[in-house]
């Protein structure tokens, strides 16, 4: 895992608008890292597994997840991802529209990292795109100076 | 209720069916006619025993009589024989015994004319034979008296010739004819006897079959009755059954149709929020967007205005920003509601977790909280204490009694002051609360409807989508309580809320 390696960032999300959107937000926040999109979970896993690109053979990564996909549960990949000794360090923050408490609890005990409800009112939800950024830009600082 | 008539109550003899009543009734009847059997064999069996002991009497009265009359030619035998024997030898022990006879006959005669006192016939003939044996003494004593004095040879000639002979002959034949008619009437009398003990018998028999036939009749109405109570018990109990299991099917269609409009409620919601994410950000998008363009029309505005028309002023200043608000405003509201959807269903999802709640802490923590509110309207709310004790769902409850409480503070009357009053009452395993308020109260009209989702009464002039009092019915029910409300415009509104006492959990029930 180089220092000078870009953090990737693994958009798995199934609507394009929202993909759209979260991208175009992080965007605004400053960051200017790879963003790979899947709209499925299978094609997403494959990345994450196999690509060489994909965070099990290079880089540093974080994983954007929604958990409704068409395909399968985003639970079922943030379980796969956190049992993976490679995967188990990349963040994940889960992204999606339940604010159910059991389903964010089921979430964060499967390991993810961070938890953010898709607010339906757009400044929250840019607000929350905005923190992401932050975090994103706290985890890549190494990154950056390595760039620098 | 079928097969309740099996055929054989259909037997004419079992078409009255017998209550309880009824079989008392009869029971006792046949009690009472068994022992009527026992006395009439009783009664039949005193009867013949007396009977009995008087033919008998009667029967031994007859033997006494012949044995009376078989003494006497006993007797006459002895004169007899005593006499020739005297003739014969003048022993003295001949005269002896000639005398004893002599005076035992008269007493036998007497005996047998008191013993058949009741015959005319033996009368008769112990008259007849009295003279005969008068007549005989009479003869006999001639000739014992001439051998008494020495007169041997005429006491011979006397014995040849005095006509004893026939006259004893006589005297036995009368005996004979009196013992045949003794004879006659034992016959009659052991004959009497038989067909009494024959009757005797027919008594006892009748009794025995009567008895039976009781005792029959008896046992069948027994049977009967018991069957009677037997079949209903097992009716009783089908039908007990089939309601239990009517009931737990009805429960368990019911709870699946819940489960099934709570998923349902869960995914459209949650589904119809994932489009709205777009409506809503990418109005922001082209909100962000419009305002460069907005921008640049004010720079040309200021610059070239002669390339701008009215349209494009209006379109840039008014309708673009117009049609944004709209969007936003509706797309807002709309959220609201799926949220509201979303929160229903969730609390119908909710675990009940049942604890003892003390109402007057709980109500006064909610009453709290809308202090600054109360104060602010100078309205003030009193808990008649003490209020019921519950073992419900805190959380649920806290919801109810707050939805309540701030409905009533909502929608006070302008201008009076508010008085908002809680109290409590307990029967009967359950407990009932009253919110009561004096403020612009409900339209009967619309008492069922407040309690709808997404449904208002009155003046919409608070903020509020209409959610409130379908929480708290959906909430009320949870705990398996119902929620009601009495009002009347301007006159202020009642919500009463009855619970159990205890919630029993769905499979306790």
């Amino acid at each position: 895992m180089s220092e000078h390696q870009p953090v990737n960032i693994l958009m798995i999300e199934d609507d394009e608008g929202h993909a759209r959107l979260i991208e175009k937000n992080i965007r605004r926040a400053g960051i200017s890292n790879q963003i790979h999109h899947f709209t499925d979970g299978t094609s997403a896993l494959d990345f994450l597994f196999n690509h060489p690109e994909g965070p099990t053979h290079n880089g540093p990564a974080l994983v954007l997840l929604d958990l409704n996909l068409p395909d399968m549960s985003g639970t079922d990949i943030l379980a796969k991802i956190k049992e993976d000794a490679r995967l188990r360090r990349t963040p994940v923050v889960v992204l999606t529209t339940t604010d159910d408490k059991v389903e964010i609890q089921r979430c964060y005990d499967l390991g993810c990292n961070v938890y953010i409800t898709k607010p339906v009112n757009y400044e929250n939800f840019a607000d929350a795109i905005r923190q992401l950024g932050l975090f994103l830009s706290v985890i890549q600082v190494p990154e950056v100076e390595g760039l620098g | 209720m079928i097969g309740l008539q099996p055929t054989w109550l259909s037997a004419p003899l079992f078409q009255l069916k017998i209550d309880g009543r009824q079989f008392g009734r009869i029971i006792v009847g046949l009690v009472i006619l068994g022992f009527l059997g026992l006395l009439a064999a009783g009664a039949a069996a005193g009867l013949v025993m007396a009977l009995s002991q008087n033919r008998t009497r009667w029967v031994n009265h007859t033997y006494e009589v012949e044995r009376h009359i078989n003494a006497f030619r006993v007797q006459v035998e002895r004169l007899e024989s005593s006499r020739r024997g005297y003739l014969l030898h003048q022993d003295p022990l001949f005269q002896q015994v000639y005398a004893d006879a002599v005076k035992i006959i008269p007493q036998e005669l007497a005996a047998l004319r008191r013993l058949t006192q009741d015959n005319p016939r033996q009368q008769t003939n112990i008259t007849a034979l009295e003279s005969d044996v008068g007549r005989l003494e009479g003869q006999l004593s001639i000739s014992m008296t001439d051998a008494r004095n020495g007169l041997h040879d005429k006491a011979i000639a006397d014995f040849i010739s005095d006509g004893s002979v026939p006259l004893a002959r006589s005297t036995r034949q009368l005996t004979n004819v009196m013992l045949a008619e003794e004879t006659r009437l034992l016959k009659q009398r052991v004959a009497d006897q038989e067909s009494l003990f024959r009757d005797f018998y027919l008594v006892l028999v009748f009794s025995a079959l009567w008895l039976a036939m009781v005792a029959v009749l008896s046992v069948m109405v027994i049977l009967r009755y018991t069957r009677e109570l037997s079949q209903s018990r097992d009716s009783l109990k089908e039908l007990n059954d089939n309601l239990e299991l009517a009931v737990e099917t009805r429960t368990t269609d019911l709870r699946r149709a819940n489960e099934e409009i709570q998923r349902f409620a869960y995914i459209v919601s949650h589904d119809l929020r994932s489009p709205l994410v777009n409506v809503l950000g990418f109005t922001a998008e082209l909100d962000a967007a419009a305002k460069p363009i907005v921008g640049l029309i004010e720079r040309a505005e200021a610059e070239a205005p002669q390339i701008l028309t009215d349209e494009v002023r209006r379109a840039a200043r008014e309708d673009v920003p117009e049609a944004i608000g709209f969007i936003r405003g509706s797309t807002q509201k709309m959220d609201r509601l799926i949220n509201a959807i979303l929160k229903l269903s969730r609390e119908g999802r909710r675990n009940i977790s049942p604890e003892l709640l003390d109402m007057d802490d709980l109500v006064q923590g909610v009453a709290d909280s809308l202090q600054h509110r109360l104060d602010d309207l100078g309205a003030e709310i009193t808990i008649e204490r003490p209020l019921p004790r519950l073992v419900t769902d805190r959380v649920a409850m806290e919801q109810i009694i707050s939805n309540l409480v701030e409905n009533a503070v909502k929608y006070l009357k302008p201008g009076r002051p508010g008085r908002i009053q809680i109290k409590g009452s307990q029967s009967l395993g359950r407990a009932v609360f009253e919110v009561i308020d004096n403020g612009r109260g409900i339209d009967p009209k619309d008492h069922e409807r407040v309690f709808d989702l997404f449904r208002r009464s009155g003046a919409q002039d608070q903020p509020g989508e209409g959610i409130g009092l379908a929480h708290v019915r959906a909430l009320a029910y949870r705990l398996g309580g119902v929620i009601s409300c009495e009002s009347a415009l301007d006159e202020g509104a009642t919500f009463r809320l009855s619970l159990p006492v205890a919630f029993m959990p769905e499979e306790m029930k």
